[in-house]
């Protein structure tokens, strides 16, 4: 059979580039057709019922501001718990990781599950609180934002803590040993040498854990309940309760154009360094 | 270096990643904790101790159902995800594809878009071209997640392959579908084995999708214990997610074996 | 057995040229070396005769069969790669059968014989079951080449077989590997950087230099009868010497500070020239002997003897020494040479 190595490469490649196209791609792409057809052809109306309405506007705020808490969160516990991962003993940084992938695992339905128990009114933090004077009698932290930032940090740090290892690890320790030895102390090591280079994988993370949080929709909804909604919950409700896909359709492009927004300069600013 | 770190520092840091570790597994412990309860609520610390509710759920039939059409759709995830995944792992390795870098990027796409817009595409792509969702849907959905993860798992071990032995092999007198057969698949095996189980457990906890492209006779396991969370639940929800979790480490458990985990640590 | 033919090769990466116009003749049963510093074109040349890279214009002949369109896997060869690309997920004998079983060459008893014979001659029969993670370096080195010898090829490729190895193993392996192609008369071409590996174990040996062949002959012409500096400077540690030749009875090459050296009377250069002194032919004695006056500037102790660093004629030259006598820096000595060893260079 006569054949080179382009085209044998290339067959191997298609079956998945196929699947992608029809799976992938096509599918968004008619979600983009979707959001700007209306009764009578193009039309922008979708677009400018969410962005002109104050009740969605105020859905996408909460959204954008929960995410940026939830990433914020995320890098202030997810760095000290990799750069720890990256410098122990291999033996505690095996379980280290498997506290870590564990969760990331596990379905997001199990894991949310778990918090509602924790939270609920009768849930061990709530009685928790109430035992230690913090809150009165029918508290609970489910259905609040608080809820669903603590659903969503922990099911999000494992991305952000591996994220950040896969840098730390490329770290020479010989440039913290020098350091040491040229005067300054473990904490500032730490801030002028290892945290500027682990940048790349902070950066990374986040931009992760933004992107996923921006588009979850599970995870809140069960956390915030009906009256704390989400980007994503709304656009859940439009498809499978309304059945306005159009409008549903728009609200996905502005989270996708959201996301692609923040994605793009990254991928921009971070390829070179993988050439 | 461990040496040099100032001992209030070391206690503080224990701490930290004491508290992380709990705060990561707490759900997953109280899951599990819950499904041995005795009482009807959910409770905990669970009241009791009875395995009441995994009877309850190992013969309830709502519940085997979604099971089976999830374990199904796993199964057939994990095939597709793992010859198509492979395949496309082998080209990319040897990239001699015209515009490998943009391919990689293709292909690793669906790990970095959002779950839901790809969702409500396909609903709105495959209501539109095909009808109605079926199983069909929510397998190829799924393997498009999955195949990222086995695409990146076999090229990490492909990384570290001999980059000779094609050409070894080529001097030795092996055509091509020779040297797939007796040299590059047997470098991917560990690639491919801990993508599969990976692509198995991905397609199986998968809720998204899942939740989209449903029918009242096509319901996977996530999706019914998210519809049970959304109304009142009982502790047999926690049986069945406790099961799940059950497999999850199992999965963990052979990828260990098969790549160790640690490699994943370097994502 | 074969023999193998190179016509008028040429070899571009793109716009970069590699090999200009190189035609090689290797007899059946020849074991050539492809001599050069790194990037002259001998790695790419053998991938050439394996097949695994093309050419831009010339042809490949094995056994007086044009095999230039041809792919590695019907060229009929072997080849040991530097890193012996050894299956990883095969045992030591499965490695060594591979070639028989793609090629389909006899029956599985048939093979297995041909597996134990092979082994046998790299004497590594005991390993047979072992995977290659499992072996040291010199023993998968060993396996790789009993993987290229179990096939019979009609050429057989080395690619710096031995440069992972230590100086120990080399040895041993050199030896050996005389020892393969005196039994077995396989034609073989060797690619090394190492002077001393292609003087130790040639038929032949091809001085390659960015792309083009600069000399080629036999270890000892070659060694004794460098042509070019590039060669002389590859070949023996030489010192280049500019000078200028007085023709006569006795000619003379006079050096840059007036010194005047006697040399061979059959010289065919003259006036200005390169003069090539190896450093183990150069020999030192105290000052105001008849020879070179030179001034010592340093001196570097290598066990069985002393390399001197040497002021002459304001360049530095380097001289091999017994360690009887020990000068020291900054003295004075007397540097002579037989003048049959002066090499004289066109410049």
């Amino acid at each position: 059979m006569r054949m080179n190595d382009r085209t044998e490469n290339l067959l191997l490649a298609l079956p998945g580039l196929a699947l992608l196209a029809m799976a992938f791609f096509l599918p968004i792409g008619q979600m983009l057709v979707l959001s700007v057809s209306g009764a009578s052809g193009l039309t922008l109306e979708h677009f400018s019922r969410f962005l002109s309405d104050p009740f969605y506007l105020n859905i996408l705020w909460r959204t954008v501001r929960l995410s940026l808490i939830i990433t914020v969160i995320c890098v202030v516990l997810g760095f000290p718990y990799a750069y720890i991962m990256a410098r122990v003993s291999p033996r505690l940084r095996m379980w280290m990781v498997v506290a870590v992938i564990l969760p990331l695992m596990t379905s997001v339905v199990v894991r949310t599950f778990g918090w509602m128990v924790l939270l609920s009114r009768n849930g061990l933090i709530s009685q928790w609180a109430r035992d230690l004077g913090w809150a009165e009698r029918n508290f609970q932290i489910m259905h609040s934002e608080a809820a669903i930032v603590i659903g969503m940090v922990q099911v999000l740090l494992p991305f952000m803590a591996l994220s950040i290892l896969g840098v730390i690890t490329r770290i020479d320790t010989r440039l913290e040993e020098a350091s040491r030895t040229m005067g300054a102390s473990f904490m500032g090591t730490l801030r002028t040498v290892v945290l500027p280079l682990s940048m790349p994988g902070i950066v990374a993370g986040s931009l992760l854990v933004f992107t996923l949080s921006a588009s979850s929709f599970i995870t809140p909804s069960l956390m915030g309940g009906a009256r704390i909604q989400v980007l994503a919950g709304l656009v859940y409700k439009s498809v499978t309760q309304t059945l306005e896909w159009p409008f549903a359709a728009a609200q996905a492009v502005i989270l996708f154009v959201g996301v692609l927004l923040v994605l793009i300069p990254y991928v921009r600013v971070s390829t070179p360094r993988h050439g | 270096m461990v040496k040099a770190v100032p001992p209030w520092l070391r206690v503080a840091s224990t701490l930290l990643v004491a508290l992380t570790v709990l705060f990561l597994l707490a759900p997953l412990v109280v899951v599990i904790g819950v499904s041995f309860s005795e009482s009807e609520f959910i409770a905990f610390p669970p009241k009791g101790f009875s395995l009441r509710w995994y009877e309850g759920v190992l013969t309830s039939n709502t519940y085997l159902a979604s099971a089976l059409a999830s374990l199904q759709i796993a199964v057939l995830v994990t095939i597709t995800a793992t010859l198509v995944g492979g395949a496309a792992a082998v080209a990319l390795h040897r990239g001699k594809l015209p515009f490998s870098r943009t391919l990689a990027i293709v292909f690793l796409s669906p790990l970095v878009l959002p779950t839901i817009i790809f969702a409500i595409g396909m609903l709105m792509f495959w209501s539109r071209v095909f009808g109605p969702v079926s199983i069909l849907t929510l397998w190829l959905s799924h393997t498009v997640v999955a195949l990222p993860y086995v695409i990146r798992t076999t090229l990490a071990v492909l990384a570290e392959s001999d980059p000779f032995l094609e050409e070894a092999a080529r001097t030795m007198g092996a055509g091509r579908l020779q040297r797939l057969w007796f040299v590059v698949v047997p470098q991917c095996v560990p690639g491919l084995g801990a993508g599969a189980f990976f692509a198995f457990n991905i397609s199986f906890d998968e809720a998204v999708l899942s939740l989209f492209l449903r029918k009242p006779d096509l319901t996977t396991l996530p999706v019914q214990i998210y519809g049970q969370l959304e109304f009142s639940p009982d502790p047999s929800v926690a049986a069945v997610s406790a099961i799940m979790i059950f497999l999850t480490v199992l999965m963990m458990v052979v990828i260990d074996r098969i790549l160790g985990l640690q490699r994943f640590a370097r994502s | 057995m074969a023999n193998v033919r190179l016509q008028t090769i040429h070899k571009s990466f793109g716009s970069n040229a590699v090999i200009h116009g190189v035609s090689l003749d290797i007899a059946s049963g020849e074991f050539v070396s492809l001599l050069g510093a790194s990037g002259c074109g001998k790695t790419t040349l053998l991938r050439i005769v394996a097949g695994l890279e093309g050419v831009t214009s010339g042809t490949v002949e094995i056994d007086g069969r044009n095999v230039t369109d041809l792919p590695p896997e019907r060229r009929d060869i072997a080849m040991m790669f530097q890193s012996y690309a050894l299956m990883p997920h095969l045992s030591v004998a499965d490695n060594v059968r591979f070639p028989l079983r793609m090629r389909g060459l006899g029956s599985r008893e048939e093979q297995e014989a041909k597996v134990r014979t092979a082994l046998e001659t790299v004497q590594l029969a005991h390993l047979f079951q072992r995977r290659p993670v499992q072996l040291s370096g010199g023993q998968q080195q060993r396996v790789a080449l009993a993987r290229a010898i179990v096939s019979n090829p009609k050429v057989l490729l080395l690619d710096e077989p031995l440069s992972n190895l230590d100086a120990r193993l080399r040895e041993d392996m050199q030896v050996e590997l005389i020892e393969i192609h005196k039994r077995l008369g396989l034609t073989t071409i060797f690619v090394t950087h190492d002077q001393e590996e292609a003087l130790s174990l040639s038929n032949r040996i091809i001085l390659l230099n960015g792309g083009y062949i600069e000399q080629q002959g036999t270890p000892a012409e070659i060694y004794a009868r460098p042509d070019s500096a590039f060669a002389s400077s590859f070949l023996g540690a030489a010192n280049l010497v500019p000078a200028i030749i007085e023709a006569g009875d006795k000619p003379v090459a006079v050096l840059a500070d007036g010194q005047r050296l006697a040399i061979a009377p059959d010289i065919t250069t003259y006036g200005s020239t390169t003069i090539a002194l190896r450093q183990e032919d150069l020999l030192i004695s105290d000052a105001g002997r008849p020879g070179l006056q030179a001034r010592v500037r340093t001196r570097v102790f290598l066990g069985s003897r002393n390399r001197y660093v040497l002021q002459l004629a304001g360049m530095d030259i380097k001289v091999l020494a017994s360690t009887d006598r020990v000068y020291a820096d900054g003295a004075m000595v007397t540097l002579s040479v037989d003048p049959v060893r002066v090499r004289c260079l066109p410049r």
